[in-house]
C-alpha cells in the first residue's frame, strides 16, 4: 500500500472521529508528560535529600561527641558537657582504637572581616579546632592542615567552611538581604581577616589577634556546625587567653583497627555517657527518610502510570468500540486485514509512540524549566545541587515502553476480538 | 451459464428456530435471479450466508469453485474483495463520508489504483444519478442512499451482486431506473444479480424468481 493510499485510508477512517482521535492521543500526551515530568522532579528531590544526608565519614571511624546539643558557647543543660582530656585517654587505651583524634572549640570570641561580592562583612563566628582526620584525605590533599600563630606573617588561616552555615547563610540572612547565595563552589578561595580575642559581643582582657585567612575546602559532615581550623591552633589560642582551663573536647574522631570493631567501640563510649556516630548509622538515619521519599515517589509515579495506562487504555479501546460498525463496513467489503491491521499499527501504534515520546520530550522539559525556576528562586537549593530534575534516560524509556506495548497490547487484543466478530454481529445496530 | 454459487443443504437456526433447512441453490453467471418470501421467512439471513458475512451455518457454499468452509479470513476477505458485491438492506454507509468516499472505500482499503477507482465510481454514480459532490450520505435522502450503497457494491467488479431489497425506499420510476441500469451493467460485466425483492413490476425481469418458503427455496414459474 502506498502512502498516498494510507494516507487517504486513515483521512476516510477518521473523518468524523478526529475530536475523539485527538482527545485518545492527547490522553496519551499528557500521561507520559506528567509522567516523565514526576518522576524526574521526584529523583531530583530525593537525590537533594541524598545530598543534605550524605556524610563524609569513614567506615572505620566513629565520631564522638556529648549526649548534649552543644554549638560553641551554646549548650543544653542536660548533658552538653565537653569531652575531657580523662576519657580521652581511656578511649585511646582501649586495644582495639587506632587513633583518636580530638576536636575543641575556641573558647575565645571572634569575628570574621571580608568582602563578599565586593561588599565589605563582618560576622561574630564559633572556630573549631579540627584534625585531618575528621576532614577526610580528599579534602587534605592539597592543604597544609597546620598553622600556629607563629604562622601568620608568611601563611593563611587555613578554614573549612561547614556547607550547613552556607545553607544558613543562604537560606536566612542572603535571603532577606537581597545578597547572591553562594554555592560551596564559590566560596573557596575566598580570602579574609580573623581576629582573635574579640567579637562584636565580647572582648577578653589580653589583646585581640587578627590573621590573614582562606577558605580552603567544605564540609558536609553534619557535625561541623562552625568555622573549621587547625587543631593546634586553637589549642594555641585556648592556651594564650585562658590558661587556667582545663582542655575539653568538643568531638573525638576515633579510627577502628579494625571496621567490624566499630560496634564495640560504639558500645564503649555510649557507655560513657556519650554519642557515638558511624557512618552505618548516619546512613540509616538518612536511608529511613530518603527511602520515605522514595516510597512517597514511587507510590505517586506507579499511581500515575496505573491512571495514565487506563486511561491510555480506555481511551484507545473505546475508540475502536466506536468504530465497530465502521469496521464491519469494511471486513463486509472484503478489506484485507492486513490492511486494517496496519491502519491499526499506524493509527494506533506509531502514532501513540510518537505522540508518548512528544508528551515525555515536553514533561522533561517542563520538569527543567520547573527545576531552573526553583533553583532561580531558592539560593538554598541552587547551593545544593544543580538541577532539581533528573533524567534517567533508560528508566524513563522503560516507562513509556511499558506504557505503550501495554496500552496498544490491549488495545490490539480488543482489535483482534473485533476482527474475529462474525460480520453480521457487527453490523446490527 | 456456468455456476458462480452453488450451495447445498444450507442450514441456520437461530435459539433453535430452524430458518434455513437445507436450502439448495445455484446462481448462474450473468443471470438475474430474485427471491421472494414473506417477512422474517430468512432473506436477508440466506444472504448474510451467500455473501459470507454469516459463517455460521450447516452445509457447503462454494463461490467461483471455491469451498467457503476452508477459508481463512483473509482469504475469505479476498473471496469477497474480488467475486461479490452487497447492497444491504439498512445500506451501511458510513456517515461520515461523502456518496464518492462510501463508493471507493473498498478500493482505498484493498490498495487499488485509487485513480481508476474513482474514475469508476464517479462513472456508476453518474449513472445512477448521484452527484459525486462533497454531501455527507447522512444528508442524502432514503433514496439516493440506497443508490449510493447499489454504486459501492458495483464498485469493484463483481461476479454476483447481492442485493437485499435494492429498491425498497425507491419509487417506482427510480425503481425502474434503477434496475434498467443494473440490466444495462449486467449485460456488460456479466455479473449475476442476486436480490431479494418485493416488487412485482422488478420480478418481471428476473430471470428466475425463487420463494423462500419453510427454510427452502422453490421455483416460482
Amino acid at each position: 500500500m502506498k502512502w498516498s493510499e494510507t494516507r487517504m485510508a486513515l483521512h476516510l477512517w477518521n473523518r468524523g472521529h478526529w475530536r475523539d482521535y485527538v482527545f485518545s492521543q492527547g490522553m496519551l500526551f499528557v500521561a507520559s508528560l506528567l509522567l516523565v515530568f514526576f518522576i524526574s522532579i521526584g529523583l531530583g528531590v530525593q537525590n537533594l535529600l541524598d545530598r543534605f544526608l550524605s556524610s563524609d565519614l569513614p567506615a572505620e571511624q566513629v565520631r564522638v561527641t556529648p549526649a548534649g546539643m552543644q554549638a560553641g558557647f551554646f549548650q543544653t543543660e542536660t548533658g552538653g558537657i565537653e569531652i575531657t582530656e580523662e576519657v580521652m585517654q581511656e578511649l585511646q587505651g582501649s586495644p582495639i582504637v587506632g587513633r583518636v583524634d580530638p576536636q575543641i572549640y575556641a573558647h575565645v570570641p571572634a569575628l570574621l572581616k571580608g568582602l563578599l561580592g565586593g561588599q565589605p562583612y563582618y560576622t561574630d563566628i564559633t572556630m573549631e579546632g579540627v584534625t585531618g582526620e575528621f576532614l577526610g584525605d580528599s579534602i587534605l590533599r592539597d592543604i597544609d592542615w597546620s598553622y600556629t600563630l607563629a604562622d601568620s606573617a608568611s601563611r593563611y588561616l587555613p578554614i573549612i567552611l561547614s556547607e550547613n552555615l552556607l545553607l544558613l547563610y543562604n537560606a536566612a540572612f542572603a535571603e532577606s538581604n537581597d545578597l547572591i547565595g553562594l554555592t560551596p563552589e564559590g566560596v573557596l578561595g575566598t580570602e579574609c581577616t580573623v581576629t582573635i580575642g574579640r567579637s562584636s559581643i565580647a572582648q577578653m582582657e589580653l589583646a585581640p589577634v587578627t590573621v590573614r585567612a582562606r577558605i580552603e575546602a567544605t564540609s558536609r559532615n553534619m557535625n561541623l556546625f562552625a568555622i573549621g581550623v587547625p587543631f593546634e591552633f586553637v589549642d594555641q589560642v585556648n592556651g594564650m587567653y585562658l590558661p587556667g582551663d582545663e582542655r575539653r573536647y568538643s568531638a573525638l574522631v576515633i579510627t577502628a583497627k579494625r571496621a567490624e570493631d566499630v560496634p564495640e567501640i560504639v558500645r564503649m563510649v555510649e557507655e560513657k555517657g556519650l554519642r557515638a556516630e558511624t557512618r552505618r548509622g548516619i546512613a540509616q538515619k538518612a536511608e529511613i527518610l530518603v527511602g520515605a521519599v522514595t516510597a512517597a515517589l514511587s507510590a505517586l509515579a506507579a499511581a500515575i502510570l496505573l491512571s495514565a495506562l487506563s486511561s491510555a487504555i480506555h481511551t484507545l479501546v473505546m475508540d475502536l468500540k466506536n468504530r465497530r460498525f465502521a469496521l464491519g463496513v469494511l471486513m463486509a467489503l472484503g478489506t484485507p486485514y492486513r490492511r486494517l491491521a496496519m491502519i491499526f499499527a499506524f493509527q494506533i501504534f506509531f502514532m501513540s509512540a510518537l505522540t508518548m515520546v512528544l508528551g515525555a520530550a515536553l514533561g522533561c522539559l517542563l520538569a527543567w524549566g520547573a527545576s531552573s525556576a526553583l533553583l532561580s528562586l531558592s539560593p538554598v537549593l541552587r547551593a545544593a545541587v544543580t538541577s532539581l530534575a533528573v533524567f534517567p534516560v533508560g528508566w524513563l524509556a522503560a516507562g513509556i515502553g511499558l506504557m505503550l506495548v501495554t496500552s496498544t497490547g490491549f488495545a490490539y487484543a480488543f482489535f483482534g476480538r473485533i476482527l474475529g466478530t462474525p460480520v453480521t454481529r457487527l453490523l446490527r445496530p | 451459464m456456468d455456476g458462480i454459487i452453488r450451495a447445498r443443504g444450507i442450514q441456520r437456526s437461530f435459539n433453535e428456530i430452524q430458518v434455513l433447512s437445507g436450502l439448495d441453490l445455484d446462481v448462474r453467471q450473468g443471470e438475474f435471479l430474485a427471491i421472494v418470501g414473506r417477512s422474517g421467512v430468512g432473506k436477508s439471513t440466506l444472504l448474510a450466508i451467500l455473501g459470507t458475512h454469516d459463517l455460521d451455518h450447516g452445509g457447503t457454499l462454494s463461490i467461483a469453485g471455491i469451498d467457503t468452509k476452508e477459508l481463512s479470513s483473509s482469504d475469505l476477505a479476498r473471496l469477497r474483495r474480488e467475486y461479490l458485491g452487497f447492497v444491504f438492506q439498512d445500506f451501511h454507509l458510513l456517515p461520515e463520508l461523502t456518496a464518492m468516499e462510501n463508493v471507493i472505500l473498498p478500493a482505498v482499503f484493498s490498495g487499488r489504483d485509487l485513480g481508476k477507482a474513482r474514475e469508476r465510481a464517479g462513472e456508476v454514480l453518474s449513472r445512477l444519478s448521484i452527484r459525486a459532490d462533497e454531501t455527507p450520505t447522512t444528508l442524502l435522502s432514503r433514496g439516493e442512499r440506497q443508490r449510493v450503497a447499489v454504486a459501492r457494491g458495483l464498485v469493484n467488479g463483481p461476479s454476483v451482486l447481492l442485493a437485499d431489497e435494492p429498491s425498497a425506499s425507491l419509487d417506482m420510476e427510480s425503481e425502474q431506473t434503477l434496475f434498467n441500469l443494473l440490466d444495462e451493467l449486467r449485460r456488460e460485466q456479466d455479473f449475476a444479480l442476486l436480490a431479494v425483492i418485493h416488487s412485482r413490476a422488478v420480478l418481471d425481469r428476473a430471470d428466475r424468481v425463487l420463494e423462500l418458503r419453510e427454510g427452502a427455496l422453490h421455483e416460482v414459474v
